[in-house]
């Protein structure tokens, strides 16, 4: 990806927010979130108490990004979540953002629940030392004490509420506050513990929770949450809505400041159809009791099937014109064109089953399977379609888990509500579709910190285990939904089998879908296993868009849209090739280690099997653009415990570099200022080509040194460059008709990678702007990607190129 | 006591009597008919009472026109035994082509009017078994045609039915239009009519009377509709349902106006309940089934009725069947969601607007013949039923001759 227009795959977007997350992880570097805590205490039992920041320091470098193994998590089950590291009182207690919130439907239970930022704990020393040396300052950047994190989705069914109970309790989700860990172990945390709660049964289960829990539901309107849920979503996340037609998906960006009103229809066991005219402004305007329980449920009488996902799978290869009574069916194989009826048109579902002479038993269960879904979400899209078209709304957003991303249903909503409206009205879907009760309970404790989100700041990250939404549902059916939903039976079951303690991914991030051993589901990863039930959005709290940006709101960090297969295909290969050499400095960088080795392995399964999976269902996380690709590569490193697997390799390009970096200087102090300025600039350009990414500079390494690279490739720089603005530059700094310009008071240079890039391109930059008495501020990303540079080592590789100049 | 004709009842001289004038309507489930028959002497026999209180579907001249005293009769079948009705029809005295040379032997230029999507698939059958062509009429023209001339020309054929209360509606001619027609036969038509002629297919759905058939025989192993229908008279569909009250722990969600018994997930129960299809009662299937599809029929007419501002919805249709629970549940529907706004109707002859429409055709062709006409004046016929009770039955077993099948009673 060493484009000489610029490195396509690190947008400006992107490294300021990591800039910014740094800034703020440094400032809370040392208190975790209960969970791990538990996962540490479990980890180390016999130095429980022995306290101290230190020992924690110490026990998260051990553990390495405080993510639990899969074997620490054993003893949680037994509970002893008593013993902890004594607490540490955060002074400012608006930090104590509850962080639990649940939807108890009549079929499903929905789970949101909120887990501070890991921290890059392993860096903590560093960090630490940085800021020292470089003087930043502690102060919030925001007056508000939002916390960076993670929401978590999770789901079980209702009448297996105990599971429910045992996954809230061994993950001690109801004990309050966001940094429980830090309260006085010894006052009950749950002593008065309130979880928000909606759906019916936060009124049916309420002492069942008192009694189990000890805690008290605090009960939210079903209603307020839905709409709460949605509005949130749709001004948080930014691909959160899409169209479906026809099977092709198409994300839709919402205009924040045009989004009212909105019809939303959430279908779960029955259905709510609510005008939404404003935040919190709202009215249900309609329903029907033809929902997802009926399909289930009629469903599971009629095929014997054991989960709505079996009955879901079985439709996928259903026939329903043997058991719909078709217009052909009537009509002879004839349309009734007259009034725009075809063929094939259902006149009457299951009304084949009148006149046949068959049973049950005769019709194949997949065949019923497809009829009931067409004649539920038919009926959906059409009675959606009519309200909407009541109060002349032309967006219809559908939520609620009988959609579960499913193809087929999507597109039978999306037909009817075209039919009908005759594209008048649009059906659009939402990406956390099943979770809007619960997120709307979330939103609605007081202080749950989310209120001050800026559009963007959450996130969506790459979920490793697998999203909870897939598009398409894969594989023979799944078992019991229990499987897979308990992260806690699973582990109890299948603990002792796993031998290889490898966590696809910390609990905290996908939750069961972390324990999956990825070898045992074959090459792809289920996106319907673990996915249907845990999602994470992660809260960027600081992330905020570049204030420079010509256009803002137009921005998008994806130069290339991977939307057409082709580049997707090319994209691809050159990642699966690269990956065997990533896979090597990944192991290496963490010292070659068995269990480095086993790591290793274990990310080139998982982020193999996510290659595919985009293969086959491009938008499957989202809208995907290279830039998504590449970060969900390094997200995958990270959640594999590599956190920087070119360390190496950057510390010795970066001495190769700075090396000859004298020569590079004196040269171009010989050059007159405008010869100069060219060279740099055609330096800069040069310099990016050492990048990991591409193939063809891993080839040019070992073809001659770097500074001979750098030379060759400098004088390849032919003007004009794809985008060339170097006249218009250099009338900036050189003036024209020989009177000179003022100089720049600041310069914001965005720094790419390591080695070359960064000590040959942009520091022999930086020191033409110094020189001029330009402020010059160096920008670089607090995480790597590949060989990228970071903001922390910044510092010293400019103290170490300070040693050969004046400057 | 008004009746109309009872065919069954003439079963002995059916032989005897003219039929003329016969329409089809074919639909996916079921063959509905209507013929003519004239007065002669064996129906004047057979039928005494009709006679002389002569008030049956019965059509004369009062302006000097040739008078055809007789009687529109009705008749169905299942499609799917539609070999039973072209033996009735096949064994009706069928005086096609005119009331003046009823002798005339069938010829192969005589046609039938038929409408439904039957005409269509089964042309063939009947010009092959009966030697007759089937006139295809438009299916929807045809019951709009079918609905105008019961409004107009019967008296008492709509009325509403709410809490067990039927309540017949005199519908004033000059005021009768823009209404909505739903007519439920195995699939559902929704039209807005605004006139004579004048009307327009403007929604439909595909949760009818096949689908409670088809559905029901699947779940409850019923061996036709009316045993189904009759199953859920003893049902109790808050076994099977998923009622607000259920997923409230037995509260009501009253912020929304959801009472605790509101169905909120037609069979939702099902999922959790562990419990096999075999471990349902039929009846509470079946009263389960016709809520659900009741519920939804009414709530998308109503709909429909709003879109228009329409505030008469006449439900018509076989699936109906003047069955209490069934037009109950549905003015439930309209009356919850319009809030009162709009009213649900039903038709006395429900099942048989497509084969009157058809019907209705023939005067395009043969004026001289029947005087049924547009006009109220020169139709003086009155069906009438003091009664309280709408009863049918589709029940071939209840004929002995497994082909002729009731028509309507007024009791």
């Amino acid at each position: 990806m060493a484009g000489l227009s610029g490195d396509p795959n690190l947008g400006v977007g992107d490294k300021i927010e990591r800039l910014q997350y740094n800034n703020n992880s440094s400032n809370v570097a040392v208190d975790k979130e209960g969970l791990e805590g538990i996962g540490e205490e479990s980890n180390s039992n016999n130095k429980n108490n022995q306290g101290g920041e230190k020992d924690m320091a110490g026990n998260s470098i051990h553990r390495s990004g405080s993510r639990p193994q899969l074997d620490l998590s054993k003893a949680e089950i037994q509970g002893n979540s008593e013993e902890r590291h004594p607490a540490i009182l955060l002074p400012n207690q608006s930090d104590d953002i509850s962080h639990l919130a649940l939807d108890i439907g009549g079929s499903l239970i929905k789970l949101v629940y909120f887990s501070r930022h890991e921290d890059q704990a392993v860096e903590d020393k560093r960090k630490k030392t940085v800021k020292e040396r470089l003087g930043i300052l502690n102060g919030n950047r925001r007056s508000y004490p939002v916390l960076g994190g993670r929401l978590h989705f999770v789901k079980f069914e209702t009448s297996k509420l105990n599971e429910c109970l045992d996954f809230i309790s061994s993950k001690q989700l109801h004990c309050g506050r966001i940094d429980s860990h830090h309260w006085n172990s010894e006052a009950p945390a749950n002593e008065n513990a309130v979880i928000k709660a909606t759906g019916g049964g936060a009124y049916k289960f309420a002492d069942l929770f008192k009694e189990r829990l000890g805690v008290s539901i605090e009960k939210e309107d079903e209603m307020d949450c839905l709409v709460a849920g949605a509005n949130f979503l749709l001004k948080a996340i930014r691909h959160e809505a899409f169209t479906h037609m026809e099977g092709r998906k198409e994300f839709v960006q919402i205009d924040h400041n045009d989004m009212f009103p909105y019809l939303l229809v959430n279908v779960g066991s029955g259905i709510s159809i609510i005008k939404v005219d404003g935040d919190g402004k709202f009215q249900r305007v309609s329903g029907t009791n033809v929902g997802g329980g009926t399909y289930w449920g009629l469903g599971r009488l009629l095929t014997k099937c054991n989960s709505f996902d079996e009955l879901l799978e079985l439709s996928q290869r259903g026939d329903n014109s043997t058991i719909d009574m078709l217009v052909g069916d009537i009509y002879g194989g004839m349309d009734y064109s007259k009034i725009g009826l075809s063929a094939s048109t259902i006149a009457s579902s299951f009304g084949k089953a009148i006149s046949d002479k068959k049973e049950l038993e005769d019709y194949r269960p997949e065949d019923i399977s497809l009829s009931l879904l067409r004649m539920i979400s038919y009926n959906i899209g059409q009675i959606s379609y009519l309200n909407a078209l009541q109060f002349g709304l032309k967006r219809i957003f559908f939520g609620g888990f009988f959609i579960r991303g499913h193809a087929y249903t999507m597109d039978t909503i999306s037909f009817a509500v075209q039919f009908w409206s005759k594209g008048e009205a649009q059906a659009m879907f939402l990406r956390h579709e099943g979770f809007l009760g619960a997120l709307g309970a979330f939103m609605s404790y007081q202080k749950h910190g989310l209120d001050d989100l800026l559009v963007h700041h959450l996130v969506e990250r790459f979920p490793m285990g697998a999203p909870y939404t897939g598009g398409r549902i894969h594989g023979p059916p799944l078992g019991d939904l229990n499987e897979k939903i308990s992260w806690m039976e699973k582990f109890v079951q299948k603990g002792t089998e796993i031998t290889a303690p490898v966590p696809m991914a910390p609990p905290g991030t996908t939750g069961l879908g972390g324990f999956e051993v990825p070898s045992s589901k074959g090459a792809t990863l289920r996106s319907d296993a673990s996915a249907l039930n845990v999602g994470v959005l992660h809260l960027v709290p600081t992330l905020e868009v570049f204030p420079l940006l010509t256009n803002p709101k137009m921005y998008e960090p994806n130069t290339i849209d991977l939307s057409d297969h082709k580049e997707l295909e090319y994209w691809f290969t050159v990642l699966s090739e690269h990956l065997p050499d990533l896979v090597d400095k990944a192991v290496a960088s963490e010292g070659g280690t068995d269990d480095a080795k086993r790591r290793g392995d274990a990310f080139a399964r998982a982020f193999s099997a996510h290659l595919a999976r985009l293969m086959e269902e491009p938008a499957a996380y989202g809208k995907l653009g290279l830039a998504n690709l590449l970060e969900l590569r390094e997200e995958c490193l990270r959640e594999f415990q590599f956190h920087d697997a070119y360390r190496s390799i950057k510390q010795r390009e970066n001495e190769a570099s700075l090396a000859v970096l004298p020569d590079l200087l004196l040269e171009l102090d010989h050059m007159d200022e405008e010869a100069r300025l060219l060279t740099l600039i055609e330096g800069v350009l040069a310099a990016n080509i050492f990048d990991w990414g591409s193939r063809a500079c891993v080839d040019l390494y070992h073809k001659g040194t770097i500074i001979e690279i750098y030379r060759m490739s400098r004088n390849k720089m032919q003007r004009p460059w794809r985008v060339d603005d170097f006249d218009l530059f250099k009338e900036r700094m050189l003036g024209s008709d020989g009177k000179k310009p003022e100089p720049h008071k600041r310069v914001l240079l965005f720094v790419d990678n390591s080695g070359a890039d960064v000590v040959l391109g942009m520091l022999p930059l930086a020191r033409e702007f110094l020189r001029r008495g330009t402020e010059v501020v160096l920008v670089a990303n607090s995480l790597p990607a590949l060989n990228d540079v970071t903001a922390m080592e910044l510092p010293d590789i400019v103290a170490e190129a300070a040693k050969y100049t004046a400057l | 006591m008004d009746h109309l004709p009872n065919v069954s009842n003439q079963r002995n001289s059916q032989s005897q009597t003219q039929i003329s004038h016969l329409a089809l309507d074919i639909g996916g489930s079921l063959i509905k008919l209507v013929y003519f028959c004239r007065y002669d002497d064996s129906c004047r026999d057979d039928d005494d009472e009709l006679r002389s209180q002569n008030d049956s579907l019965y059509s004369k001249s009062d302006n000097g026109q040739p008078v055809l005293d007789g009687r529109i009769h009705f008749a169905k079948f299942e499609t799917s035994k539609i070999s039973d009705c072209l033996e009735f029809l096949s064994s009706l005295k069928l005086c096609l082509g005119g009331f003046h040379d009823c002798s005339a032997p069938l010829s192969d230029k005589i046609f039938i009017k038929a409408t439904g999507g039957g005409a269509y698939k089964f042309a063939d059958l009947f010009k092959e078994k009966l030697g007759f062509s089937l006139d295809k009429e438009d299916e929807m023209e045809c019951l709009v045609a079918g609905a105008n001339f019961l409004l107009k020309a019967v008296h008492q054929e709509a009325f509403t039915y709410l809490d067990g209360q039927k309540e017949f509606v005199q519908i004033d001619t000059n005021d009768l239009y823009p209404y909505l027609l739903v007519n439920i036969g195995s699939g559902v038509s929704m039209i807005k009519v605004d006139e004579d002629g004048k009307f327009e297919r403007v929604s439909g759905t595909s949760l009818g009377g096949g689908t409670f058939w088809g559905l029901g025989r699947l779940l409850t192993k019923c061996r036709n509709f009316d045993e189904l229908l009759e199953l859920s008279h003893h049902g109790n569909n808050r076994v099977i349902d998923m009622l607000v009250g259920d997923i409230y722990g037995g509260t009501d969600y009253a912020k929304i106006g959801l009472s605790s018994t509101t169905i909120a997930s037609s069979f939702g129960k099902a999922i959790s309940d562990n419990k096999e299809l075999e471990e349902y009662e039929p009846e509470d299937i079946s009263r389960s089934l016709l809520r659900m599809i009741s519920n939804n029929i009414g709530q998308i007419s109503y709909l429909n009725a709003l879109r228009f501002g329409l505030k008469r919805i006449f439900f018509a249709g076989f699936f109906i069947r003047g069955h209490a629970y069934t037009m109950d549940t549905i003015s439930v529907a309209v009356n919850f969601w319009s809030k009162g706004e709009a009213k649900a109707m039903f038709l006395r002859h429900e099942g048989f607007l497509g084969a009157l429409g058809a019907f209705m055709s023939y005067e395009k062709q043969c004026l001289d013949g029947l005087t049924v006409n547009t006009t109220q004046q020169k139709f003086p016929i009155s069906l009438s039923s003091a009664g309280d009770k709408i009863y049918c039955s589709l029940s071939s077993n209840s004929d002995e001759n497994g082909s002729i099948e009731h028509s309507v009673h007024g009791t």
